[in-house]
């Protein structure tokens, strides 16, 4: 090997390396640093210790947006895994326009999340909202989908599920396809109904996949953002500030870019600590 | 009281392609039949259709004396053991033996002690906790009858158990499902590729080939009286040696190979009557490898025939000596203690009375 081809590999490995060390590596050591100092942008850091996160625990809008977080959570990924569970079992027979109904579950998945949002605006509404004209038609009330701040987050919790489900029924549907045949056949002859088929060989056997979903909306469910910033703002009465909501107002509207840091390296920190709950009790051994 | 009748089944996926003709057999109560066939022949499509795993195109099944046709798989009552055992991998052994009686609400003791006694017949007592990934293949097979006959169904079927062990396990597990069939005295139908296992398991055998029933009789009539070349064919290992040829009537009526390298006199043969219709036609020649000796018989006629010996397969107790025919390679099975060597020329004794012939259009035996 001459001098030359001794550093051809580096040379292919450098631009990674570049990009992981100004896009991953520095966010991450500076967030870190950030923490520990007070910074608007303008003016020099300033050190101030422990001092951000004595005023994270005090700060009762923050653990309101954790709250209110959690609040989307405890109803979006049920919701998320019964959905797409239930549709992927559906697509997994052979029924006509399979794959048409696949496409179509899929397509919210690609639209750009503003799009939607601002979609869902219009089927919201409480005056002119497709949903409540229908039901002003049938003689039922109003509901104040996004107006009335216990029902608010529970409105996006479904409209995030709606766009999102169409990527879970793909993974549950390759999840179900990998439970071979003479499972079922077995069963059958053992006398199983559909649902005990369901309950006690589809379910177990589809655990990691479970598992998988479960994680991964946990983790996107957690950084719910652009549907409450772009549909209420936060409101009504906070009821839908979202904790990186939160965290993006105290960098980019307060310029609180160390106490910002500190929110999201404690935030970070919270989902890990879920994830690891999550998968001691869901994930399961084959 | 469980026998199974099968009257002109039919099965066909797609449009007029039949993988299964018409099929009719009566399996009676506590008989243990054996489907064999060579791959693509239907016999896993035929007990498919027994269990429900499949529909039925044509024709009827009864278990016992009800119409099965459209009665669901979990409605006969039977158990089947799959070829890869199909063993739910997320339970314990027990669990697995024990999911069908929890399903049909059976209390839980009685669970606990059908469930053990099942395993004390397979002596499987030591398993029950474990799961199938920690077991061997011989353990999951037993296993997998084992959940079969928690049930105690009416009919056991078994679609290849015990190709996925090796020859010696193989060997042992063929002793003990005979063992199993006397001990349960219940009905069986079994499927497999393998001739031996079909000869030495079954009290009747079903030869099955493209759908069609060839043969349907016990083990020893297949192997002395086999109806059709094909079924002559595939029992028997060695299999059956083959030689087609003309019956002349020059003289006596004979039997001659294309290059006269064979010449039969028929009048010994007790077929004499029997090939007078085929006089100028060709018919095959079909002899055993064991009707094929290197002495002359004393108490019954024989046909004496030169060969060159091609091949030797010392087995120990037995010899097999490989020589061509008219070009097609025969197999004899000699005694172990003759002196051969490749290329020797010998004089080999085929046993005249052991002979069948086919009608080589038909295929069909030639009664004599």
């Amino acid at each position: 090997m001459t001098r030359r081809d001794k550093w051809i590999p580096y040379g292919l490995v450098a631009p990674y390396i570049l990009h992981f060390a100004v896009f991953v590596a520095f966010p991450v050591v500076f967030s870190v640093v950030l923490t520990f100092h007070s910074w608007n942008i303008i003016s020099p850091m300033e050190f101030v210790g422990l001092a951000n996160y004595t005023r994270l625990f005090k700060d009762r809008l923050f653990w309101q947006a954790i709250y209110n977080t959690l609040r989307f959570l405890i109803i979006h990924i049920p919701l998320q895994i019964v959905i797409a569970l239930a549709l992927a079992e559906l697509l997994n027979r052979t029924i006509r326009g399979a794959s048409f109904f696949r496409a179509a579950f899929f397509l919210p998945v690609i639209v750009s999340g503003v799009v939607v949002t601002i979609l869902w605006q219009q089927l919201l509404g409480y005056n002119m909202g497709m949903l409540n004209r229908i039901l002003t038609a049938i003689s039922l009330p109003r509901v104040p989908w996004l107006d009335d701040p216990t029902v608010a987050m529970y409105s996006i919790a479904v409209m995030v599920t709606w766009k999102n489900v169409g990527l879970y029924v793909i993974l549950f549907l390759v999840g179900l396809q990998t439970v071979p045949v003479q499972y079922y056949e077995a069963a059958d002859l053992e006398g199983a109904t559909s649902w005990q088929k369901f309950r006690f060989i589809t379910l177990p056997m589809i655990n990691p996949t479970i598992f998988t979903v479960v994680v991964l909306s946990t983790i996107g469910g957690f950084s719910l953002f652009i549907e409450p910033y772009i549909m209420t703002e936060g409101g009504p009465m906070n009821s839908t500030l979202s904790a990186v909501m939160y965290i993006y107002r105290q960098a980019f509207q307060y310029y609180h870019m160390g106490y910002s840091a500190t929110l999201g390296f404690f935030f970070a920190l919270l989902i890990l600590f879920v994830v690891a709950i999550q998968k001691r009790y869901v994930e399961q051994e084959i | 009281m469980a026998e199974v009748r099968l009257k002109h089944i039919a099965k066909a996926y797609t449009g007029d392609s039949r993988v299964i003709q018409d099929v009719s057999i009566d399996v009676n109560d506590k008989e243990f039949v054996v489907l064999v066939g060579p791959s693509g022949c239907g016999k896993s499509t035929l007990l498919r259709m027994i269990a429900g795993l499949e529909t039925i195109t044509d024709g009827e099944l009864f278990i016992g004396d009800r119409r099965m046709n459209d009665v669901p798989a979990s409605e006969r009552d039977i158990a089947m053991v799959f070829q890869n055992y199909a063993l739910y991998p997320h339970m314990t052994v027990f669990e697995n033996m024990a999911f069908g009686l929890k399903l049909r609400g059976l209390p839980k003791d009685e669970i606990r002690e059908r469930v053990s006694k099942a395993a004390r017949l397979l002596e499987i007592e030591n398993l029950l906790d474990r799961k199938p990934k920690d077991m061997s293949g011989g353990q999951r097979q037993r296993v997998a009858i084992g959940r079969a006959i928690v049930r105690n169904p009416q009919v056991f079927l078994f679609d290849e158990p015990l190709s996925n062990l090796d020859a010696k396990l193989r060997g042992q597990t063929r002793i003990e499902l005979q063992k199993l069939h006397r001990e349960l005295s219940a009905t069986m139908i079994y499927v497999t590729h393998d001739q031996v296992e079909a000869m030495t398991l079954g009290d009747r055998i079903v030869v099955l080939r493209n759908g069609d029933v060839m043969q349907y009789d016990t083990p020893l009539n297949l192997y002395n009286h086999p109806v059709n070349q094909f079924v002559a064919g595939f029992i028997g290992t060695p299999p059956m040696n083959f030689l087609s040829g003309r019956i002349t009537d020059a003289g006596p009526l004979r039997f001659e190979s294309p290059n006269q390298e064979v010449m039969i006199d028929l009048a010994e043969t007790g077929y004499g009557n029997a090939l007078k219709p085929y006089r100028g036609k060709t018919v095959v020649l079909g002899i055993r490898a064991e009707s094929i000796s290197h002495q002359p018989f004393t108490d019954r006629t024989f046909h004496r025939q030169p060969v060159v010996v091609e091949a030797l397969e010392n087995m120990g107790s037995e010899t097999l000596a490989y020589f061509l025919v008219e070009n097609q390679r025969f197999i004899a099975r000699l005694s172990a203690e003759q002196n051969l060597s490749f290329g020797q020329r010998i004089d080999l004794f085929w046993d005249s009375t052991k002979f069948h012939f086919f009608d080589a259009q038909t295929e069909q035996a030639i009664q004599p």
